[in-house]
Formats: C-alpha cells, sequence, structure tokens
C-alpha cells in the first residue's frame, strides 16, 4: 500500500517537473474524462428506461410482470403488449428465414466461387451501399415497391420482406469476412479426398466459419428488431395477433412501434408502458449483441 | 500480296470463325453434356453453382430496385410545371396550395446533422485516442464492450429517453440559464422562447447516437498504426500524449476520415429519435432553441396521408431520393479514404 502511494508521489513528482510533462499528464486526464463522458448515455438512457418501465417488467401488479406480455392491450389500451412482442418475434423470425439464407448463399457465391475482379467488387459495393441507407429510405420502398406495386397490402409479409433487405448487408459482409478467415489448407485438403466444390464448401468451409457467420446473423438480429421506420408503412399496426397473410388481418404491431405510439400518446399511464417495453425491447437487443461477442470477438464490425 | 498470302488470310478467317462457332456451341452445349454426364455428387455440385448466383446479386438487385423506384415515384413532381428540380431550394412546403418546396428539410437536415459532427467528433475522436493509447489494459475491453452496446440499443429508445428527459432539460433548466446570464444572453444562438422540442435537442440526441459509431472506428484505426510508429517518436523523447496527437493520429488519418464520413451518413439518415424531439415545425432555425423539421421526419409524418395525392406523395419520394443520393455519396467517400489509406500507408 505504501510502495503504491509512494509510486503515486514519484508521479506526480515527475509530472510537475516541466511543462511538457504536465501537459502530457493534463491530456491523459482530459481524455479520461472524456471516454467517461462517452459512456455516460447508455447508463443514462439504462436507468431512466429501467427506473420507470422495471415495474412494468419484473412488477407482480395486474398486467406487470409476465402479464405484461401475455395479455393483449385491449380497452384503453390498459393491458399488456402481447401484440406487439408476438409481433416483433413474428417478423423477426420471418425477415431471417428470408434474409439470412439470401445473404449467406451470396456470401458463400463470391468468396468461394468468384476470383477477385468484378463480380466481387459489384457485390461488395453495393451491400455497402446497402448498409448506408436510412432505414426511412427503405421504409419508403417496402411501401411503394411491396405494399404499393406487387400489392401485397400491408402487413406482416411487407414488413418482414423489408427487414429481410435491411439484414442483407450486415449477414453478407460478416459471413464473407468468416469465410475469409477459413485457412485454404481445410478446403484443400477436403478436395484432395475426393469430395466436390459444393459438399467441401457445406460440409467443411461453413463449418469452419460458423462461429463468424452466427455473430453475424445476430448482429443482423439485434439491429432490425429495434427499427421503427421501415415498418410504419409496411406493417401497420394492430392490437391483436395478425390473424391471417394478406388484407388488414396481417397488420402486425411491433415494439418499436408500439414505444412510439405510447409515447406520443396524452394518456398519462401509457408513459410507464412505453418504458416497460422499451426496457424489455432493450433487454432483448443486448442480450444478443452480448451473446453475439461472446460466440466470435473475432468478427470485427465491418461498419464500411 | 501474293496468291498464298491471301489464301492463307482466308483460310485463318474461315478457320476462327469456324473456332469461334465452335467455342460458342462448347460454351453452352458442353456444361450441359458435363451436368447429364455426371454422378449425383457432381450434379448437386454444378446445379449449386447455378443455384448461388441468384442470391449473390441480391444486393445488387435490391438496390437498383430502390434507386429505380425512388426515380420513378419521385418523376411527377420533377416534371411537373408546380415542381421540377427547384424544389430543393424553394423553401415554402404547403400541399395545400400545391407547393412543395423541400428546402427547410434540407437545411434543418444539414444543420442538425451539423450540431451532432460538431458534438460527437472531437468528444469521439477524444475517447477513441484514450481507449486505444492510454486505458489500462483492465478497463479497455469493459469500455469498448459498452460503446458497441450502445451501437445497439434501438433509435426509438434514444428518442424516449431525449424526450422525457432532454427535452424538459432544455426548457426547464438550460434555455433559463442561458438566456438569463448576462455574459450568454445577448448571443443571437440562444435567443427565442422555447419549449424544449428544438433543433439543440436534436443535435444533441444526434451526436449521443453517433458516439459509438465513432468511437469503435477511430479505436480500430489507431490500433492498427504499427507500434514502431509510437516507439520511434517515444524513442526521440517524445512524451506519450505528443505521440500520439502528432503521430499517431496522423498515420490514422484516413481511418478517422472515414469514420467521420460514415457518422455523417447515420446523421442524416437518423429517423425516430430526431422526429420525436425537433418539434416538427415547418420553419428554418435560426437560434438553436428554435423547433426545425428535417428530411426523414416529413417522409415518416406525411406518407400515410399523402399516398393518394399525387404530386404530395411524389415530393416526399423526392425528398427519399435526395436522402439516397446524399448516403451513396457518404459510402463512396468513406470508400474512398479507405483506398487513400490502403495506398499511403498499406493499412487502415
Amino acid at each position: 500500500m505504501s510502495s503504491r502511494v509512494g509510486a503515486l508521489f514519484v508521479y506526480f513528482r515527475t509530472v510537475t517537473q516541466s511543462r511538457r510533462h504536465f501537459f502530457d499528464f493534463l491530456f491523459k486526464f482530459l481524455l479520461a474524462i472524456v471516454i467517461l463522458i462517452v459512456i455516460s448515455p447508455f447508463f443514462l438512457v439504462l436507468i431512466q428506461v429501467a427506473s420507470i418501465g422495471f415495474q412494468q417488467v419484473f412488477g407482480s401488479g395486474p398486467g406487470q410482470g409476465l402479464e405484461f406480455f401475455t395479455t393483449f392491450p385491449g380497452v384503453g389500451l390498459a393491458g399488456g403488449v402481447r401484440n406487439a412482442f408476438v409481433g416483433t418475434v413474428e417478423l423477426v423470425v420471418l425477415a431471417g428465414g428470408v434474409g439470412i439464407p439470401l445473404s449467406v448463399f451470396g456470401a458463400v457465391y463470391i468468396t468461394e466461387y468468384t476470383q477477385a475482379g468484378w463480380t466481387r467488387a459489384i457485390v461488395e459495393f453495393t451491400s455497402d451501399v446497402l448498409a448506408g441507407i436510412p432505414s426511412i429510405v427503405f421504409g419508403a420502398f417496402g411501401f411503394a415497391f411491396l405494399v404499393d406495386f406487387l400489392h401485397l397490402g400491408m402487413g406482416i409479409i411487407a414488413g418482414s420482406l423489408t427487414l429481410a433487405f435491411m439484414m442483407i448487408p450486415t449477414v453478407l459482409r460478416t459471413t464473407q469476412e468468416a469465410l475469409r478467415a477459413v485457412p485454404m489448407s481445410l478446403r484443400e485438403a477436403s478436395l484432395a479426398l475426393g469430395a466436390t466444390k459444393w459438399s467441401t464448401t457445406w460440409n467443411v468451409t461453413l463449418r469452419a466459419a460458423f462461429p463468424g457467420l452466427i455473430t453475424g446473423v445476430l448482429l443482423a438480429i439485434g439491429r432490425v428488431m429495434g427499427e421503427t421506420a421501415p415498418l410504419i408503412f409496411t406493417a401497420g399496426n394492430n392490437l391483436s395477433v395478425p390473424t391471417s397473410l394478406t388484407g388488414s388481418g396481417s397488420w402486425v404491431a411491433s415494439m418499436p412501434y408500439t414505444i412510439w405510439a405510447y409515447i406520443s400518446d396524452p394518456r398519462e399511464y401509457l408513459q410507464a408502458k412505453a418504458h416497460g417495453t422499451a426496457l424489455a425491447l432493450m433487454i432483448m437487443v443486448l442480450t444478443i449483441d452480448v451473446v453475439a461477442n461472446l460466440v466470435s470477438r473475432k468478427v470485427t464490425r465491418r461498419l464500411v | 500480296m501474293s496468291k498464298e498470302e491471301i489464301q492463307a488470310i482466308d483460310h485463318s478467317e474461315s478457320e476462327s470463325e469456324v473456332s469461334f462457332i465452335h467455342r460458342l456451341k462448347n460454351r453452352i452445349v458442353d456444361p450441359f453434356d458435363d451436368f447429364l454426364n455426371a454422378d449425383r455428387s457432381g450434379k448437386t455440385d454444378k446445379a449449386g453453382k447455378v443455384f448461388l448466383l441468384v442470391p449473390a446479386f441480391a444486393s445488387t438487385l435490391i438496390i437498383i430496385l430502390i434507386l429505380a423506384f425512388l426515380l420513378f415515384e419521385s418523376t411527377p413532381i420533377l416534371t411537373s410545371p408546380v415542381g421540377g428540380p427547384g424544389i430543393i431550394v424553394n423553401p415554402t412546403w404547403d400541399p395545400n396550395r400545391n407547393l412543395y418546396g423541400i428546402a427547410i428539410f434540407v437545411v434543418g437536415s444539414l444543420l442538425c446533422t451539423t450540431i451532432a459532427i460538431g458534438i460527437a467528433v472531437p468528444v469521439g475522436i477524444g475517447g477513441a485516442i484514450f481507449l486505444s493509447e492510454f486505458c489500462p489494459m483492465r478497463l479497455r475491453q469493459p469500455i469498448k464492450m459498452i460503446t458497441e452496446m450502445m451501437a445497439a440499443i434501438p433509435s426509438i429508445v434514444y428518442g424516449l429517453w431525449a424526450y422525457i428527459v432532454l427535452v424538459p432539460y432544455i426548457k426547464n433548466v438550460l434555455a433559463p440559464s442561458l438566456q438569463n446570464n448576462p455574459l450568454t444572453g445577448w448571443i443571437p444562438l440562444f435567443q427565442g422562447d422555447t419549449n424544449g422540442l428544438s433543433l439543440l435537442a436534436g443535435g444533441v440526441i444526434l451526436a449521443i447516437m453517433l458516439l459509438p459509431t465513432v468511437v469503435t472506428i477511430t479505436t480500430d484505426a489507431l490500433q492498427t498504426v504499427p507500434t514502431s510508429l509510437r516507439e520511434a517518436s517515444l524513442a526521440l523523447g517524445a512524451t506519450q500524449s505528443e505521440t500520439a496527437r502528432k503521430i499517431v493520429i496522423s498515420a490514422a488519418l484516413p481511418g478517422v476520415g472515414a469514420a467521420i464520413v460514415l457518422a455523417l451518413g447515420r446523421a442524416v439518415g437518423e429517423t425516430m429519435a430526431v422526429l420525436m424531439v425537433t418539434g416538427n415545425s415547418l420553419q428554418i432555425p435560426y437560434t438553436l432553441f428554435d423547433p426545425t423539421y428535417v428530411m426523414t421526419s416529413i417522409i415518416t409524418n406525411q406518407l400515410g396521408y399523402a399516398f393518394v395525392f399525387p404530386l404530395w406523395r411524389s415530393a416526399l419520394f423526392a425528398v427519399g431520393l435526395v436522402l439516397m443520393i446524399m448516403s451513396v455519396c457518404f459510402t463512396l467517400t468513406a470508400k474512398l479514404f479507405i483506398r487513400w489509406g490502403m495506398k499511403t500507408r498499406g493499412y487502415i
């Protein structure tokens, strides 16, 4: 203990010896404060949402705790948010069902079956562009193309297809990255044993790249789960769960949309429900993010 | 020219023609023959390659479709006499009188983005320098994890927080204290009554949402700078902070540039959080406390009503087209930064 105090004392003596060393100390100290400022919003948001929403999600009163997820809003929206919870799960499952195979197959084709050239460059470039497109543009596109042009109508299909489009760049680029990290010798060993390229890809390469693939999939799911803007004009809203695949019975609620609808409602008690929904959504998204990190730390979040 | 030579030329021409047809035939017919002659696993292999070709171009197809539909939908307003390309500099938006100027939204978006970038870039780069250069090893991983979690929080949750906490704070604490303080009360930027829903609120919440992007990408860029550069600088007697400021940052400049451009793209395209806190009033903001209207908000708020009015709807899609063009430009610029980094430094 005393040696530590001594070391600290020596450090402060060094620091105050010259102007340059004092400035060095000051710079580091300032940056330490800056990093605290950077991460403080996370805790501010978490505390605000949890302090009001905790009672809703984990409380034991009527319409709280488990009932919050198992009852429909009902009269005056006084009940739970089962419609939103079920709707989000359905949307994400459907979007994943379309988006994940599409992007994984695409990544397999451009990494395994093409040489570096214009094919690969085009696919990489377009998926990077796709990753940067604002979510409301996806919403407007989904409205113009799926709802209006293809006559799918608003509902679960149009909503989940729009979300699937948004998943493609994330999954494609992380899968590609993971496939690229698989050593060539694994593929060569499989080919040398007489396997075709197809079975090598599915049984050897993809299996070796699986942790990276899962990470990409989880990151994409976490991202689309919290999207509101693409769903406003494609999925609509519903106080119950969708009962059909077309028509107005297929309209579907989602948790982000419900938060938005409740927070802009003048009724006071809906604020608490909005916080509860936000807390539940945050817990889901952050859990997915942590799991993605645990599965594979190596996959960097490619942002470009 | 002798006869043999002419014959030789003719001969070679006819031969090349034959070989061309032959080659074409080979290109088309041989794969089928191969496919039919192959055994079962060989057939799977060959069919699989064709089957994978379709998903590979899904992203390209979607981009083309998005561009085509935005252009197609915004054609009516761009060709109509009341609209035309001039709507981008016309500040009057009044669909009831057939006035579709979108300049207000463009200006609102740019101002919000400027404030957000002005806050997020210095703070984010500072945080990234700390994280990459000075942070104790034990703290680095948790802090990185928190910034990644911040990137994962849905924008609607940020919007909720800003609406419940930030907006009342600006209304009740920040605006009165700045306006009543004789030191800052005279500054034109701080004038005006406010209900908290303002340009400033939008800029601040955007900055908070951009921070994880800037910090993560900049940290990655700083950590790819070779240690030898730092060692050389320290060996010459520079302090750690001088090394970080003068050597590491300039070596990682392309990566930092890419981080800023990508943050710009996110800021312009952010929808829900900004929609909830900027007040959505049809005016050009002159002070920080004035409400404003951004491009993403106008689409979100009005597309639901406008879709039966061709011109109105078309004007909203024109806003979407502007957003799309901006985001493509930002992605291209980020790519250029990365190419610059690879060319001059060999890393990014």
